[in-house]
């Protein structure tokens, strides 16, 4: 069983109580992606999924990935088509990586093979610096400054 | 969150209404508004479940994105979403719409799940689903 630890609270992958939470991508090819978050992030495969439908997962920190192709509506989802990223440029949500130590994730994931659209700047609270995944998808990465405190 | 060491994994939307968008996930998901954000460029933090929503405005590029803008979505072409995987997804659907949740459909039975979506207020897709039992992750 695949589980998470957060805020001295247990979740598992598919859960037995309450709710998990995963990050949906669209993707090009799976198994391109799935060796992208393994490699740069440290995440651990644990469906490849295949052509059947069935998405890859990946465990990464304290949540999931899945992934899987497009395509067009499902009768669960009438009017919505599934694509990688049309236009990498303009952006409605995506995955924010908050890190204790950004110049460390900055160099590691680099050699790890991830490319950073700029190096990490200071910005209003916090320092970041954007990655580009295989299908265009930006990840956030930002450190908060020391004396910020949520909640 | 913030992270003492490592790292840890939040899901960012861009929202029109910041406040709006803080409710809706308190009020449908029991989300924990942790800051509300304010309007010179600190987002809403909302824990939920395992992971953390963060909310903010759009806009254009900035010096560490120099050709990214960001915006609410085109509802109907979706390329990323967040995915609730639940243990009883008739329960979650129906306590979720006496809260004011918006659902595509029913839940609908598929291979190896069960599946519903549901519309936040910018109309960003978030999936509800449950898998079959005997279905497992690593």
């Amino acid at each position: 069983m695949s589980e998470v630890h957060v805020a001295q609270k247990t979740y598992k992958m598919p859960p037995v109580e309450g709710i998990t939470i995963a990050h949906f991508l669209t993707v090009t090819d799976v198994e391109r992606s799935l060796q992208f978050y393994a490699k740069v992030f440290g995440g651990r495969i644990l469906s490849k999924g295949d052509s059947d439908g069935a998405p890859g997962y990946l465990q990464i920190a304290n949540t999931w990935l899945i992934v899987n192709v497009g395509g067009g509506p499902t009768p669960d989802k009438p009017t919505v088509t599934l694509s990688v990223p049309p236009d990498p440029n303009k952006v409605s949500s995506f995955m924010n990586v908050r890190v204790a130590d950004i110049q460390a994730c900055y160099a590691e994931w680099r050699k790890h093979g991830a490319e950073f659209i700029t190096e990490p700047k200071p910005k209003y609270g916090e320092t970041r610096c954007y990655i580009r995944d295989p299908d265009g998808y930006i990840i956030e990465v930002g450190q908060s400054n020391p004396d910020i405190t949520y909640g | 969150m913030p992270p003492r060491d490592g790292f840890t994994v939040a899901h960012f939307l861009t929202v029109t209404d910041v406040d709006r968008s803080a409710r809706f996930y308190e009020r449908v998901f029991g989300g924990r508004i942790l800051t509300r954000g304010n309007n010179i460029g600190a987002p809403a933090f909302i824990q939920l479940a395992n992971t953390w929503l963060i909310l903010y405005f759009g806009g254009g590029p900035t010096p560490d994105k120099p050709a990214v803008t960001l915006g609410v979505p085109d509802p109907d072409v979706v390329s990323s979403f967040m995915n609730i995987r639940v243990a009883d997804i008739q329960a979650c659907y129906e306590l979720w719409r006496s809260r004011g949740a918006e659902f595509l459909t029913e839940p609908v039975d598929k291979p190896g799940e069960t599946c519903c979506y549901i519309r936040d207020p910018d109309g960003h897709l978030i999936e509800v689903g449950q898998s079959k039992p005997g279905v497992a992750y690593g």
